[in-house]
C-alpha cells in the first residue's frame, strides 16, 4: 500500500516547483516565486491574494523605498541575559549574502518590495541545543518607512526556540526565513504589540527539513494593519510542522494572516490552528489557510483549523481555508472554520457569580485562547505569551484584578 | 437580620409563539436561617422563578419587586445582585472552556469580597472544601464545568456556595441526576455552608427525598406561576403521596397531569 505512488498528475519539477513560468503546482496560489518586482503587479482587491485587504490603506509598501533603518534590534536569551555564542550565532549582515535569499523567493509585491528595499539581513544560527529560548527584541521608532529582514537556521540535529517580539509604532516591511536541518526541533514565535497606528506587512519563508519539527507561533496584538504571510514546505519526509496562531482586533483595525502549507515529501504531518477575538466597528481580520498536497507527498497527515471570537457587534471576520489534495494516498486533509458570538450562557453563569460582565469577557476570551496557548508545552515560551495576552486584556484594569488575572 | 422580599412579581420570556408571561404574582419572604422548599409541578414557573431573581437577561420584568434587605435587585446587573448576596445554584451549570476553575473561583471570590483573598489561607480554604465534598483536586486545574458528570457540577455548585457565603442562596434541582452518595454528599455540603453562614435557602425540586437530607422549615406548592399554598414540612408528605394534580389548572396538559 504504502509504497504505491500516485503519478498520474503532470507536476512541475520537484526540484523548483515554483519556476516561473512552469505551471504552477497549486490553483490557489499561482504567484510566481522571484526576487525581480516585475514580476509581481501592485495589489488590487480583484486578485485573489488580496480579495480580503484593504489595499488602499498600505500603498507604501508597493514601490520600493529607502528604509529608515530607525528600528532597533536587540537579542539576548528570554530572561535578558546573554546567550552563548557556541549555542547561537547572532550575525549582521548585506542583504543577499550569507543565508539571506536561500528559503524560497519572495510570493507577491510586498515581499518583494522588502526584498528591494532591505539593505542589511539578521542571521540566527541555532549551532546546537539552547537551554534557554533566544529573544530578539524588534522596537519601532517611528512612523518612517523600514525593511528588515531576519534569517534563523538551525542546524543537524538542534533543539531550540527563538521569540520574535515587535512593539513600539512602525510601518514595517519584515522578510523572515526559516531554515532547518536534518532532524532539528525548534520554535519559532512571532508577538506584535505594536502601537495603534502601526503598520506591518511581513513574508515568512520556511523550509523545514528531514524528520525535523517546526512550531510556529505567530500573536498579533496590536497594530492599526498587520498582514503576515507564512509559506512553508518541507525538505523530506517525516517533517512535522504545527502552527499557531492568536489575534485580537480593535475598531478599525485590519489584521490578516495567511498561511500556505505545502505537502512536498511523504508522511509529513501539519497542523494550522489559528485563534481571534475581536470587537467593535470595522474591526477586521483575515484568516486564509491554504493547505497543498502534492502528488509527491503520500501518508500525508494535514488539519487546520480557525475560529472566531465577535467580543460586540460590528466585526467583521474572514476565514477561508483552502485545501488542494492531489494525492488520494493520505492520512488525513481536514479543516474547520467558524465565526461566533459571545456564548451569552457563559457570561451569565460568571456573572451570576459576581464577576462584571467586562471581567467575565476577558476571563472567557483569556480562556479562548489559553487552551490554544496551553499545547505548546515550553512553560517559558507559554508564560512569555500568557503575559503578552494578560497585558493586552489588562489594559484598563485596576490593580487588583490584574493580579487575579495574571495569576497562573 | 438580613431578609428576602418577593412582592407581587410578574414576568415574561420571549417565546417563537411570542411573549409568554411566566410568573403570574409572586410573593414570598425569606429570612436569613430558614430554609423554604419550592414544590411544584413542571412548566409551572419554579425555574423562572430562580433565574429571574438571579438576573438572566431571557426573563423580563414587568412588575413588582424583589428586595434583599429593603433594597430592589431588579435594577441590578447579576454580578451586582451576586455581590449582594445572592446565589444561584444551576441545574445545568454551564461550562466555560480554558478557564480554570481555580481561576474562576479566585476571581469570582475577589469580586464578591471586594478584595483578593490571601493566597495562603484561600488555597487551604478551597483545598479543605474540595476534600469535605470528595472532589478529586484535579478539579482545581480542569475548565470550569468543562466535562464534569451531572453530579460533579453540582458538587462544583455547592463548593462555591460554601465559598462564596451568599446571604440567600436559590438551589435550583440541585438534586436532579444525582445518585443516592451524591445527593448526601452534596446535601451535607449545603447544611455545612448553612451552619456555618446562616443563610435563607430557596431550595427549588420536584421531588422529596432531597428533604429527607436538607429539612426545610416552610414547604410551598407553586403553580401556573404563583405560590398556591404553604404549610410546614407535614406538606411535603402530602405531595409525595397525592401528587401535584389539585394544584394543576382545568385543562391542563402539563406532564405531571398527563403522568
Amino acid at each position: 500500500m504504502a509504497d504505491r505512488k500516485e503519478i498520474n498528475i503532470p507536476v512541475a519539477d520537484p526540484n523548483d516547483p515554483y519556476a516561473v513560468p512552469a505551471a504552477m503546482p497549486s490553483s490557489a496560489d499561482t504567484n510566481p516565486r522571484s526576487f525581480d518586482l516585475a514580476d509581481f503587479a501592485a495589489p488590487t482587491r480583484k486578485q485573489e491574494d488580496w480579495r480580503f485587504t484593504p489595499v488602499e490603506r498600505i500603498p507604501e509598501f508597493f514601490d520600493p523605498f529607502t528604509p529608515s533603518g530607525a528600528t532597533r534590534i536587540s537579542v539576548s536569551a528570554i530572561d535578558g541575559s546573554p546567550l552563548d555564542a557556541d549555542d547561537v550565532d547572532v550575525r549582521e549582515t548585506t542583504l543577499g549574502e550569507d543565508l539571506s535569499g536561500t528559503v524560497g523567493k519572495p510570493n507577491d509585491r510586498v515581499s518583494a518590495v522588502e526584498w528591494n528595499s532591505a539593505t542589511r539581513a539578521w542571521v540566527v544560527e541555532l549551532k546546537r541545543d539552547t537551554q534557554r529560548p533566544v529573544l530578539v527584541r524588534v522596537h519601532g521608532a517611528g512612523l518612517d518607512l523600514d525593511a528588515l529582514h531576519f534569517v534563523i537556521a538551525a542546524r543537524d540535529g538542534v533543539h531550540g526556540d527563538i521569540v520574535i517580539e515587535h512593539d513600539g509604532d512602525a510601518r514595517l516591511a519584515e522578510g523572515v526565513e526559516i531554515v532547518t536541518g536534518r532532524d532539528a526541533h525548534i520554535s519559532t514565535t512571532f508577538i506584535q504589540e505594536w502601537g495603534p497606528v502601526s503598520k506591518h506587512v511581513a513574508n515568512h519563508r520556511i523550509h523545514l527539513g528531514a524528520e525535523s519539527s517546526l512550531r510556529h507561533s505567530v500573536v498579533t496584538l496590536g497594530g492599526a494593519f498587520v498582514r503576515i504571510r507564512i509559506d512553508q514546505d518541507f525538505g523530506g519526509a517525516h517533517g512535522d510542522v504545527n502552527m499557531l496562531g492568536i489575534y485580537f482586533v480593535d475598531p478599525g483595525e485590519h489584521i490578516e494572516h495567511r498561511t500556505m502549507v505545502v505537502h512536498n515529501h511523504p508522511e509529513c504531518k501539519s497542523r494550522v490552528v489559528y485563534k481571534g477575538a475581536l470587537s467593535g466597528k470595522d474591526a477586521h481580520s483575515t484568516w486564509v489557510g491554504n493547505a497543498l498536497i502534492e502528488p509527491t507527498a503520500p501518508g500525508t497527515d494535514s488539519y487546520e483549523l480557525n475560529r472566531n471570537l465577535v467580543l460586540t457587534p460590528g466585526a467583521v471576520a474572514d476565514s477561508e481555508p483552502n485545501l488542494e489534495i492531489e494525492n488520494g494516498n493520505i492520512i488525513g486533509a481536514g479543516h474547520a472554520s467558524s465565526v461566533g458570538r459571545f456564548d451569552d450562557e457563559e457570561l451569565f453563569y460568571l456573572q451570576s457569580r459576581g464577576i462584571p460582565e467586562p471581567q467575565a469577557r476577558k476571563l472567557v476570551v483569556r480562556g479562548f485562547f489559553g487552551e490554544l496557548v496551553e499545547e505548546i508545552g515550553i512553560d517559558e515560551l507559554a508564560d512569555h505569551l500568557m503575559n503578552a495576552i494578560d497585558r493586552r486584556l489588562a489594559r484598563g484594569e485596576d490593580e487588583a484584578m490584574q493580579t487575579v488575572l495574571e495569576e497562573k | 437580620m438580613p431578609t428576602l422580599e418577593i412582592k407581587d412579581l410578574y414576568a415574561s420570556v420571549e417565546t417563537k409563539e411570542g411573549r409568554k408571561q411566566i410568573l403570574r404574582g409572586v410573593n414570598l419572604t425569606v429570612n436569613s436561617g430558614e430554609t423554604h422548599a419550592i414544590m411544584g409541578p413542571n412548566g409551572s414557573g419554579k425555574s423562572t422563578l430562580a433565574y429571574t431573581l438571579a438576573g438572566h437577561p431571557k426573563y423580563e420584568v414587568d412588575s413588582g419587586e424583589v428586595l434583599l434587605d429593603g433594597e430592589d435587585i431588579l435594577m441590578m446587573t447579576p454580578d451586582e445582585r451576586a455581590k449582594a448576596g445572592l446565589f444561584l445554584a444551576m441545574q445545568y451549570p454551564v461550562e466555560v472552556p480554558g478557564v480554570s476553575m481555580t481561576n474562576f473561583l479566585r476571581t469570582a471570590k475577589t469580586e464578591i469580597d471586594g478584595r483578593a483573598p490571601a493566597i495562603r489561607t484561600w488555597t487551604k480554604e478551597l483545598t479543605e472544601a474540595m476534600r469535605r465534598l470528595k472532589m478529586d483536586p484535579k478539579f482545581a486545574t480542569r475548565s470550569v464545568n468543562e466535562g464534569f458528570s451531572g453530579g460533579e457540577k453540582k458538587r462544583a455548585e455547592v463548593l462555591q456556595l460554601e465559598l462564596l457565603k451568599p446571604k440567600f442562596a436559590i438551589l435550583d434541582e440541585t438534586d436532579s441526576g444525582l445518585d443516592v452518595d451524591a445527593l448526601r454528599i452534596v446535601s451535607e455540603g449545603v447544611n455545612r455552608a448553612k451552619e456555618a453562614n446562616d443563610f435563607g435557602i430557596l431550595m427549588v425540586t420536584h421531588y422529596t427525598r432531597i428533604l429527607k437530607y436538607i429539612k426545610p422549615d416552610i414547604v410551598h406548592v407553586f403553580a401556573d406561576g404563583h405560590f398556591v399554598k404553604t404549610g410546614g414540612p407535614e406538606l411535603a408528605d402530602e405531595l409525595e403521596e397525592r401528587g401535584y394534580d389539585e394544584y394543576l389548572p382545568e385543562g391542563s396538559d402539563s406532564e405531571s397531569a398527563l403522568a
